[in-house]
């Protein structure tokens, strides 16, 4: 019996294909869109944790209070003991020193003298370092535009859409002027040896990249940084860990005295991005339950459809002999076979999307351009397990209860009475 | 028997206080105007509704203490229905709508092709086992019809208003294939019609008015 109705919704594309067809659009798009969602949202923690944030950082207490200054007079010094004592004590975060340091970049005309110059955001990292995680942390090399990853500690990468701005071609020296820790001029020539991109419209405007190491030495910060990012296990942002971690740290120099005593940040203390993320995660949240409401809703009334249509077929059935329960029972089978194949079909094609938008991601950076917060200019997916569940709540339950409601109607009426409103 | 409906506050009567009884292999039909309880009566033979009040016995079972699951096993084992619209899964083939009415019991492969073929064979559409309904005249889709409610071998066929989609022609070769099967079966066939030529074939024509018998005409042979 199972066979013959099987036959009979194979060769019955209105029984078959065309809802498949509904059900892996439904699903397909429910699990692209939560895809999507989540992507962003974590695409935007991720970008400001490995560009500012860290998933900790850890500055003086004075340097936290004027951050927004780059005060690297307030720098934190003697850098090495105080990651030895990290390391010892939260073994599985990898820290991370940087320094943000603003000036001028003065580039020279054939003569030497000044042919343009514009106000710039230095970015150190170690990247000349072979055991820093920074380059892959960072990108770099996936970001790069033109040139290469400096192979020397006066070479720098900057921002392209900068480059542009100053006519600036690969291996030209450039001049950087600014200030010492200890409020000395700078007056360093580098070369420049790529163009990068950012991915962040703030940062693309003007900034550029030199190895830590370097620019230690030429602003008088010999084992010193401005931040200490920590990075959690295998890089993936735990909110609770990192809580944890630095509860534990600020408790421990609670009692330190030193004007210039470390303190430690999570990465939602920092940029007000407890906010943001708490509301981005209630909007994702909404979202994705209003949508998988709708699209339930949708697949509801295909399963309701699905049995409507057909009750002309179960009154003949009736009349056959074949009972009441038995009509429902195949009814609702069928339903769920057409429901788990659309939603696993579905399931593929929304994950398959996914990870082309993973991979390749959504390019919104002339919408973003003139946003001062740090914001990915491209979006991506984020292929979660959920993803793989998510897509059979509209597409299985409720195609499933839909078949279920439009089926109770085999039971309300008495058998006469269907008959009739079946025109058998 | 009585059988009333409950309509805007009110009930009305679709048979009222009515007896009769019905033979083994006859061969009868029920006549009478639209309203005069006809489908209401054969629905009740057919174990599709109940009545309101006395009793209707069908093959030894009293119809108004079946259950859902017995009414639905009777009508499965000794009741065949043909529809005026003849009701064919359209997706299936002929072959397979006649199959569907063995698939219900348990005949094996073998046998259900046996029997398939059988029933095909009574009504003379062999050759069109493996045609969808689309492709026949309406005459050999109610001779589908016909085979779909007889291959079960059923001890009561009811008709209701058989040849109404029908033109002349083949509404007389379907009254005559039904004849040949009551003869050779011993099938009771039970007809609702108002359909002359349907008439003319009955052995048994009972006329019903307002819910009552007004004739039961029994043709002499």
């Amino acid at each position: 019996m199972i066979k013959f109705l099987i036959k009979g919704i194979l060769r019955d594309p209105s029984k078959s294909i065309i809802p498949i067809f509904v059900i892996t659009i439904g699903v397909m798009v429910t699990v692209l869109i939560s895809g999507l969602v989540k992507g962003i949202l974590s695409e935007v923690v991720n970008k400001n944790a490995n560009l500012d944030t860290g998933h900790l950082k850890i500055m003086t207490k004075p340097y936290a209070e004027n951050k927004d200054q780059l005060p690297n007079d307030l720098a934190i010094l003697d850098l090495s003991i105080l990651k030895e004592s990290l390391e010892l004590n939260y073994p599985n975060v990898d820290w991370a020193p940087r320094i943000k340091f603003a000036g001028i970049i003065d580039v020279p005309d054939k003569n030497g003298e000044t042919k343009i110059q514009g106000p710039t955001l230095g970015l150190a990292y170690s990247i000349l370092n072979t055991e820093s995680k920074e380059l892959k942390r960072l990108g770099i090399e996936s970001s790069l535009i033109k040139g290469e990853i400096p192979k020397s500690e006066n070479q720098i990468l900057i921002s392209d859409e900068f480059a542009n701005k100053l006519s600036l071609s690969l291996g030209d020296e450039i001049t950087f002027f600014g200030s010492t820790m200890e409020g000395s001029m700078v007056f360093e020539k580098v070369i420049m040896s790529g163009t990068i991109r950012f991915g962040t419209p703030l940062l693309d405007k003007g900034s550029f990249i030199m190895d830590l190491s370097y620019a230690q030495k030429i602003l008088d910060m010999e084992d010193g940084a401005g931040e200490l990012l920590g990075f959690l296990d295998n890089e993936i942002y735990n909110p609770i860990r990192a809580e944890e971690i630095k509860k534990d740290f600020n408790k421990k120099n609670i009692n330190n005295l030193d004007e210039y005593a470390p303190i430690m940040l999570t990465l939602r203390d920092q940029n007000d991005l407890a906010p943001t993320l708490d509301l981005m995660d209630l909007i994702t949240g909404i979202f994705i339950i209003v949508f998988v409401l709708a699209m339930s809703l949708v697949l509801w009334n295909t399963g309701l459809m699905g049995g409507l249509r057909r009750y002309n077929e179960f009154g003949i059935r009736l009349a056959l002999g074949e009972s009441k329960p038995k009509v429902y029972k195949f009814l609702l089978i069928e339903s769920l076979i057409i429901g788990t194949i659309g939603s696993f079909i579905g399931t593929i094609l929304g994950v398959s999307f996914c990870y082309y938008f993973q991979e390749v991601g959504l390019d919104f950076s002339d919408e973003l351009a003139g946003t001062s917060i740090v914001m990915p200019s491209i979006m991506r997916a984020h292929i979660s397990i959920d993803l793989f569940f998510i897509g059979f709540i509209p597409g299985l339950i409720s195609m499933f209860l839909g078949t279920a409601l439009s089926g109770r109607g085999i039971f309300k009426r008495e058998t006469a009475r269907l008959f009739k409103e079946l025109e058998v | 028997m009585s059988k009333g409906y409950p309509i805007g506050g009110k009930t009305f009567m679709a048979l009222k206080n009515l007896t009769i009884s019905f033979n083994e292999g006859e061969f009868a039909g029920i006549v009478g105007p639209s309203g005069s309880g006809k489908t209401t009566l054969l629905n009740i033979i057919g174990s599709l509704d109940k009545p309101t009040q006395g009793e209707a016995i069908v093959l030894d079972q009293n119809i108004s203490d079946l259950t859902h699951k017995k009414a639905a096993y009777l009508r499965n084992i000794n009741i065949g229905f043909i529809f005026q619209v003849f009701n064919l899964l359209p997706v299936y083939t002929v072959y397979e709508n006649v199959e569907f009415a063995l698939l219900l019991q348990q005949y094996s492969g073998k046998e259900r092709k046996k029997a398939v073929m059988e029933a095909l064979d009574w009504v003379g559409l062999t050759s069109h086992a493996n045609k969808k309904p689309d492709k026949l005249s309406g005459g050999e889709s109610q001779r589908v019809a016909i085979a779909r409610a007889m291959v079960k071998r059923p001890k009561i066929l009811l008709a209701d208003e058989p040849t109404a989609n029908l033109d002349s022609e083949n509404a007389h070769e379907i009254l005559s294939t039904m004849k040949k099967l009551n003869k050779e079966l011993k099938t009771t066939f039970l007809f609702s019609t108002h359909d002359e030529k349907v008439m003319g074939y009955l052995d048994r024509t009972i006329h019903l008015r307002d819910g009552n018998i007004e004739k039961d005409i029994i043709k002499k042979s």
